[in-house]
C-alpha cells in the first residue's frame, strides 16, 4: 500500500548556538512555550495536514528526543502502517557512518522511505517554530506539476543576506539560489522546507552520494543540482507564523511572542490547529495569596508564590515567596527561591535558584543579553549571574557569573 | 514493590452514590465528575489501582454512562491498554433476568462467569465518591498477613452534614463500623452519630474465589447490597477486618462538600497531601498553557490548562479552557471545563457546570452554605 506523501524531519542538529540548552539533548527537544518542545510543532503539523508518516533523522544526543518521541501516541502517529519512527544512523553490511550532512541523512534511509512507496517526500526540519498546513503545500506543488517545492517566506529587503534566498518569476518557477548572498536579487527566503518528487529525490540523492566532493547538503549541492538540470522548481510563499529558533535571543524572543498573540502571529489557542505534546501528567497550577501573575502563562505544576510577569513558565516550576520573575523563560521542575530575582532569561529544565540569587537583568544601554542557564544546574543562594552568562555548572552560594 | 502484581484484580462502580449530588450527575454519573481543576473522580481511585500494578480493572458502568466512556476510552492514559487483563467496561447486560441493578451484588451477579475467568486471587472493589491516593498494595499486604476472609478501608472522620440531615435513605447506604482488635464487630447502616467515626471507605478486598461464592448466593436470595445483606448477616462466620486509612480523604456526598472538597485543595497542604503519592493520571486534552494577560488579577487559584483570564479571580478552581474576560470578577468558585465569564459579570460561591455561559454585566451569587449551582451548557 503506497502513501501519498511521507515526511522526513531532521533533527540531528546539535543546536549548537544555543549552548547550555543544548548540551545534553538535541535542538528539537529543546522546551518551548511553556508545554511544548520544537519538535511538537513540526510532528503536529504532520498529523493536522493528514500526513501520519514521520522518519525522525537524530543523531546528535537523542535520548531525550528518543524518549519523548516514544511511540509517537501523543501526536497520534502510533499507527499500524506508518507512524512516527526515530533513524538514527545505523550500521550496514556495507559498512556505517553518521549523517554527514542533510542529504546524506536522508540518503541512508532510501530504504525507509521505500517501504512506503511515496509518491511525495516533504523534508521538514526540526528546529523551526511554525503553525503550518503542509497540505496545502502538497496542493501547490502538485498544481504546479513541480518537481521539487520549497516553502519560502518573504523577509525584510534589509535582511535578505542573512538567508538562503529563491529567485522566482511570475509563476513562481524558481530561477536561482542564492545562499547568504551579499546583494540580494530576492527577499524569498527558503524555509528549509521541500516537497520533492520521490523519483527525483532519489535520483539526486544517489548522484550527491557518487560525488566525492559534496558536502551532502539539499541547500549547497542538491538544490544546485536541482537548477543546474533545469528541473521543475516552485517557490510555495508561506505567509504564517514562523521563527527558526537557533539562537538563545531567537528562542527568548518566540517564547514571548507567545504572550502575545494578538500581534505576533502565533497562535496556540487554536482549536482547528492543536500542537499536539507529551503530557507532565502534573496537577492544575496554583496561584497562591499574595503572589503576583501577570501577562504570563502557566501550566499544570507551578506553584506562584512570588511575582511573575511577563514570563513563560513550564509543568512543575515553583516561584517562593518574595521571587520576581520578570521577562523570563523558566522550564520545566525549576524552583526559584525566596527573594531571588529572575529577569530577562532563559532558565533550563531541573534548575535550582538559591535564596536572594538575582540572574538576568532588564536590558538597559547596549546591555540586552538573554542569560541563560543550563539543565540541573544550581545557583547557590546569594549569587549572581550576568545579562549575558552561559551558566553550565552549579555557581556556589555568594559568587558571581557574568 | 511488586514488579507485577498478579494477585488481584479491581472493580469499580461509579454510578454508587449518584442519588447525593443529583445536579451534577444529570447527565452523567458520578465517576465523570469533574474535581480539582483537571481530573474526574474516577482518575483516583483508578490511577491508584494502576500504580498499585492492579492492571485487570473492570468499570461496572449501570446508567449515564456517556461521559465515563468517554473520559476512559480505551484507558490508554491509565495504562490500561493490555493483552492481559487491563480495563474492561461493563454495562448493564440486556437479557432476560438482568435489568440494571441497585448494589454491588447485582452488578458482580452479572460479570460471574468473567470473574471465573481470571486469575487473580484477590479482588478489590471501589467507588468513585471517596477521592484518594490509595496504596493497594499495603492493603492487600495487611489484608494477608492478619488472615482475613474481608478487609475493608475505613478513615475516621465525623459524618458530612449533608447524611447527617438526610431524612431518608433513599441516597443510598454508607457504614461505619465497631471494631475490636482490628476486627469488624459490627457495621451500622446510615448512622446519624455525632462526632467521630469509623466510616467506611468501601474498598475493600477479599478471595476471588469468595466473592463468587458470597454473590452468588446473594443473588439467588434477591439481595442487592453487598454490605448490607451479604457481610452483616455473616459477620460472625467471616472474618471482616478493618483497615484504618491515615491518608487524605475527600468524600463527595453533596454539592456543598463537592464545593468544600474542591475549594480544601487550595491550601498546599491539602494538595501535597493528595497528590503526594502516586501519579493521578486523567485524559488529555491537549490545551495549550494557561494564560493571563496583563491586567489580570489572580489570587489563591488553582487553574488547569487552557484558560485565558483577563479579569480578577480569587480563591476559586478553574477546569481547562476557562475563560474569565475583562473587569470580570470570580470569588470562591468552581468553573468547569469550557466556562466563560463574560466582560464585567460578576460570580461569587458558583459552581458552574460545563460551558456555562455568564453573560457581560449578569451577578450571580450563592452563598458560603448554600452555593449556586448552574448546570450544563446554560447561558445566564
Amino acid at each position: 500500500m503506497a502513501k501519498e506523501m511521507i515526511a522526513m524531519l531532521l533533527a540531528g542538529g546539535q543546536g549548537s548556538r544555543l549552548y547550555a540548552l543544548t548540551e545534553k539533548l538535541a535542538k528539537p527537544a529543546v522546551p518551548f512555550g511553556g508545554k511544548y518542545r520544537i519538535i511538537d510543532f513540526p510532528l503536529s503539523n504532520c498529523v493536522n495536514s493528514g500526513i501520519d508518516t514521520v522518519g525522525i533523522l537524530t543523531q546528535y544526543q537523542p535520548l531525550v528526543l528518543n524518549e519523548y518521541i516514544g511511540n509517537g501516541q501523543p501526536w497520534d502517529l502510533d499507527r499500524l502502517y506508518g507512524g512516527v519512527h526515530v533513524l538514527p544512523p545505523y550500521q550496514k553490511a556495507s559498512g556505517s557512518d553518521w549523517y554527514k550532512g542533510t542529504a546524506n541523512a536522508i540518503y541512508q534511509n532510501i530504504s525507509f522511505i521505500e517501504r512506503y512507496d511515496p509518491q511525495y517526500v516533504i523534508i521538514l526540519s526540526g528546529d523551526q517554530i511554525c503553525k503550518q498546513d503542509y497540505s496545502d503545500f502538497l496542493k501547490f506543488h502538485k498544481e504546479k506539476n513541480a518537481e521539487f517545492s520549497v516553502a519560502v517566506m518573504e523577509v525584510p529587503w534589509e535582511e535578505a543576506s542573512r538567508f538562503g534566498l529563491m529567485v522566482a518569476g511570475e509563476d513562481d518557477r524558481i530561477t536561482e539560489f542564492q545562499e547568504k548572498p551579499k546583494d540580494p536579487k530576492s527577499n524569498l527566503a527558503s524555509m528549509g522546507i521541500y516537497i520533492f518528487n520521490w523519483d527525483i529525490l532519489r535520483k539526486y540523492l544517489e548522484e550527491d552520494e557518487a560525488d566525492p566532493n559534496s558536502e551532502n547538503d539539499f541547500g549547497n549541492n542538491i538544490i544546485p543540482n536541482l537548477l543546474r538540470d533545469n528541473r521543475r522548481m516552485y517557490a510555495y510563499h508561506f505567509d504564517g507564523y514562523w521563527k527558526d529558533v537557533g539562537t538563545i535571543s531567537s528562542l527568548w524572543e518566540a517564547n514571548m511572542e507567545v504572550l502575545d498573540p494578538e500581534h505576533s502571529g502565533i497562535n496556540l489557542f487554536d482549536d482547528d490547529w492543536k500542537i499536539y505534546s507529551r503530557n507532565s501528567g502534573m496537577t492544575g497550577h496554583k496561584i497562591c495569596t499574595g503572589a503576583v501573575v501577570e501577562n504570563s502563562m502557566l501550566t499544570d505544576g507551578c506553584r506562584i508564590k512570588g511575582t511573575v510577569k511577563h514570563s513563560i513558565l513550564f509543568a512543575g516550576v515553583h516561584i517562593e515567596k518574595g521571587a520576581v520573575v520578570e521577562d523570563a523563560v523558566i522550564m520545566g521542575n525549576t524552583v526559584v527561591k525566596a527573594g531571588a530575582v529572575v529577569k530577562h532569561c532563559i532558565i533550563a529544565e531541573n534548575v535550582t535558584i538559591g535564596e536572594n540569587a538575582v540572574v538576568g537583568a532588564m536590558p538597559s544601554g547596549d546591555e540586552n543579553g538573554v542569560a541563560t542557564v543550563g539543565d540541573g544546574v544550581t545557583i547557590g543562594d546569594g549569587a549572581k549571574v550576568g545579562p549575558s552568562a552561559m551558566v553550565r555548572n552549579n555557581i556556589e552560594g555568594g559568587e558571581e557569573q557574568w | 514493590m511488586v514488579k507485577s502484581n498478579r494477585s488481584a484484580l479491581g472493580i469499580i462502580f461509579p454510578n454508587s452514590y449518584d442519588p447525593l449530588v443529583p445536579e451534577l450527575v444529570n447527565v452523567r454519573m458520578m465517576a465523570s465528575i469533574p474535581f480539582a481543576s483537571r481530573y474526574r473522580l474516577i482518575d483516583f481511585i483508578l490511577s491508584s489501582m494502576t500504580q498499585s500494578n492492579i492492571d485487570n480493572i473492570s468499570v461496572m458502568v449501570n446508567n449515564n454512562y456517556h461521559s465515563l466512556m468517554d473520559h476512559l476510552d480505551s484507558g490508554r492514559e491509565w495504562d490500561l491498554v493490555r493483552k492481559n487483563g487491563g480495563l474492561h467496561i461493563f454495562p448493564p447486560f440486556a437479557e432476560k433476568e438482568s435489568k440494571p441493578y441497585v448494589g454491588r451484588v447485582g452488578a458482580i451477579a452479572g460479570i460471574l462467569d468473567f470473574l471465573r475467568d481470571q486469575k487473580e486471587e484477590y479482588v478489590v472493589l471501589a467507588d468513585t465518591n471517596v477521592v484518594v491516593n490509595f496504596d493497594f498494595n499495603a492493603l492487600i499486604k495487611a489484608h494477608i498477613e492478619r488472615g482475613a476472609d474481608v478487609t475493608i478501608a475505613y478513615n475516621e472522620q465525623e459524618f458530612p452534614e449533608s447524611l447527617m440531615k438526610s431524612q431518608s435513605n433513599d441516597k443510598g447506604f454508607y457504614y461505619t463500623f465497631n471494631i475490636d482488635e482490628g476486627r469488624v464487630t459490627r457495621i451500622f447502616v446510615n448512622s446519624r452519630e455525632e462526632g467521630v467515626q469509623n466510616f467506611s471507605m468501601n474498598i475493600s478486598i477479599l478471595r476471588r474465589e469468595l466473592l463468587i461464592d458470597l454473590i452468588n448466593t446473594a443473588f439467588v436470595h434477591g439481595h442487592e447490597y453487598f454490605e448490607r445483606d451479604v457481610l452483616i448477616p455473616n459477620l460472625n462466620k467471616l472474618n471482616v477486618q478493618a483497615y484504618k486509612y491515615e491518608g487524605y480523604v475527600a468524600r463527595i456526598s453533596g454539592i456543598k462538600s463537592y464545593f468544600d472538597e474542591n475549594m480544601k485543595l487550595l491550601d498546599d497542604y491539602n494538595l501535597d497531601a493528595l497528590f503526594s503519592g502516586h501519579t493521578v493520571y486523567t485524559k488529555i486534552r491537549d490545551d495549550n498553557p494557561t494564560r493571563y494577560v496583563a491586567g489580570a488579577k489572580v489570587q489563591n487559584v488553582m487553574a488547569a490548562d487552557g484558560c485565558v483570564i483577563e479579569g480578577e479571580v480569587e480563591n476559586s478552581v478553574l477546569f481547562r479552557g476557562v475563560k474569565v474576560a475583562k473587569g470580570a470578577k470570580v470569588k470562591n468558585s468552581i468553573l468547569m471545563q469550557g466556562t466563560v465569564i463574560e466582560a464585567g459579570a460578576s460570580v461569587e460561591y458558583l459552581v458552574a457546570d460545563k460551558n456555562v455561559t455568564i453573560r457581560a454585566g449578569k451577578e450571580m451569587k450563592g452563598t458560603d452554605t448554600f452555593p449556586v449551582y448552574i448546570a450544563k451548557f446554560r447561558t445566564v
